[in-house]
């Protein structure tokens, strides 16, 4: 590992750290301990998996944890629902083209087996426009839709209530990606009646990597995507009907979901302080742009992400200078979303800071000192 | 002198780029990148150094042992093999001192 002084953390959009306080102990725990199933899953053991659904389902806002299906990351979810929702050859989902390579990957395999693929583009903040989106349903009658909640390119949060309301006008259903969102903006799936969505635990939920999962609505039933091993009905050919299990196959990862509980608990002890957080992200990227920086401004809700360039200074050369001259760690290039570029106009790519609720005053002025220093370098 | 490589993220797009922890500093190195372009930079907290040549850029901070290259995304391969021979050549030089 690269050898840190005192290390200025902004790519929470990345990966949170630090984690929760109780998380790593958590995790070491576990580990310690004997597997969870060592009874066979009996009454008397502590199931970690069932105390983590019943958390997220009060923070995704639905009443029934057993909808919600663990995996290792949002990326397993999205496999999990694009590729075992029942489309078939001339059907269309509509998506935009903010989205994450963890969707985009597999739309383009879906257009290879015969499904039309529509990309709405999102406006320079990142953010779909209504308008737009109520129009392209009217247009191509999607079977599915599936949206990013926020960028992680810009932080933009969408509109979910009211363009979710659109789809299920025309009959679609929404798949819903939080990975940006859960552990920082509210999440409410039930009320916007979203059909899927997808989690991760080791952003704004301050949990360990290797946890996330998909939440499917009751009634609508996907193909297992991943077929094993579920402990129970083993003289099955396929996977079971009931949820989880049916998209649960296989040993799950137990200590990181020990983590991501005591996260969870801990998120739930300390309700993030979205003011602060706000202010802290807003001085930065006006200090940003005083400086001269072109940044990505997207306004209204958005979490705490701020991407931008340098005029004139490549920002692969920044950022390896942000990095290794001065410790401060964040992301650079396409953020796995390449198709948001053009409509930002950032086609190039950009640097990314996200800050996370245990960024300090102190480091967002370094940063921008830094910026500066690269600015007067005559770089 | 030994050294060792590992392929870096890295999210643009054609982009092909090596970390390579050698047993030199950045500063050292340089001795050996003569007919080089170098351009060093001392107005930052840690200085840091580029040196081009052709397609190749080799960059880093001068007090330390890690540089990063960025291979051309169409003959990254070739310009790979033809830098870590390199590497080997100095390496054979350092042990016969």
């Amino acid at each position: 590992m690269r050898d840190y002084n005192h290390p200025i953390y902004m790519n929470n959009a990345a990966t949170s750290w630090p984690k929760a306080p109780g998380v790593a102990e958590a995790v070491a725990e576990a580990l310690r301990a004997m597997p969870g199933e060592t009874n066979r899953g009996g009454v008397a053991d502590f199931d970690v998996f069932s105390e983590v659904r019943a958390e997220l389902a009060k923070l995704m806002g639905v009443d029934r944890p057993s909808q919600i299906a663990l995996g290792c990351n949002s990326t397993w979810g999205l496999n999990q629902a694009i590729f075992g929702y029942p489309l078939e050859p001339g059907d269309t989902v509509l998506s935009t083209t903010a989205e994450h390579n963890a969707v985009l990957r597999p739309l383009y395999l879906l257009e290879q087996r015969g499904i039309r693929v529509v990309k709405l583009p999102v406006d320079e903040a990142g953010r779909v426009r209504t308008s737009e989106w109520e129009q392209a349903l009217l247009e191509h009658h999607p079977k599915l839709c599936i949206l990013i909640h926020a960028s992680n390119v810009t932080g933009a949060v969408n509109d979910v209530p009211v363009l979710s309301e659109a789809a299920k006008s025309a009959g679609a259903d929404l798949l819903l990606d939080v990975s940006q969102t859960l552990g920082c903006i509210p999440v409410r799936l039930s009320e916007w009646k979203v059909d899927l969505a997808v989690f991760t635990g080791h952003k704004y939920l301050l949990g360990p990597q290797g946890t996330g999962g998909v939440y499917v609505r009751e009634g609508l039933k996907l193909r297992p995507h991943i077929v094993g091993g579920t402990g129970v009905m083993s003289d099955l050919k396929e996977m079971p009907e009931e949820m989880p299990l049916r998209l649960e196959a296989g040993t799950g990862n137990e200590p990181s979901y020990h983590g991501l509980l005591a996260a969870l608990r801990w998120n739930r002890e300390h309700p993030l302080d979205m003011e602060s957080l706000v202010r802290r992200t807003r001085e930065l990227s006006k200090g940003l742009e005083k400086l001269g920086c072109k940044v990505i401004v997207p306004g209204g809700l958005s979490t705490p992400v701020i991407s931008f360039v340098i005029p004139g200074i490549p920002s692969a050369d920044a950022a390896d200078i942000l990095t290794g001259s001065y410790d401060i760690v964040l992301r650079t290039g396409l953020h796995c979303a390449p198709e948001i570029m053009e409509d930002i106009g950032m086609k190039g790519g950009t640097m990314r800071l996200s800050l996370s609720r245990f960024t300090t005053e102190e480091e967002v002025e370094q940063v921008l000192c830094a910026v500066r220093d690269i600015l007067e370098s005559g770089l | 002198m030994t050294w060792r490589c590992k392929k870096v993220e890295n999210c643009f797009a054609g982009a092909s780029t090596y970390e390579y922890e050698l047993p030199v500093t950045g500063q050292e190195l340089l001795a050996f990148l003569e007919g080089w372009e170098i351009r060093e930079n001392h107005k930052f907290r840690r200085p840091v150094f580029s040196a081009k040549q052709g397609p190749l850029e080799i960059k880093g901070i001068l007090a330390a042992h890690v540089v990063k290259v960025n291979y051309p995304a169409d003959t990254w391969k070739e310009e790979k093999e033809r830098l870590e021979r390199w590497l080997e050549q100095i390496k054979q030089i350092e042990q016969k001192k």
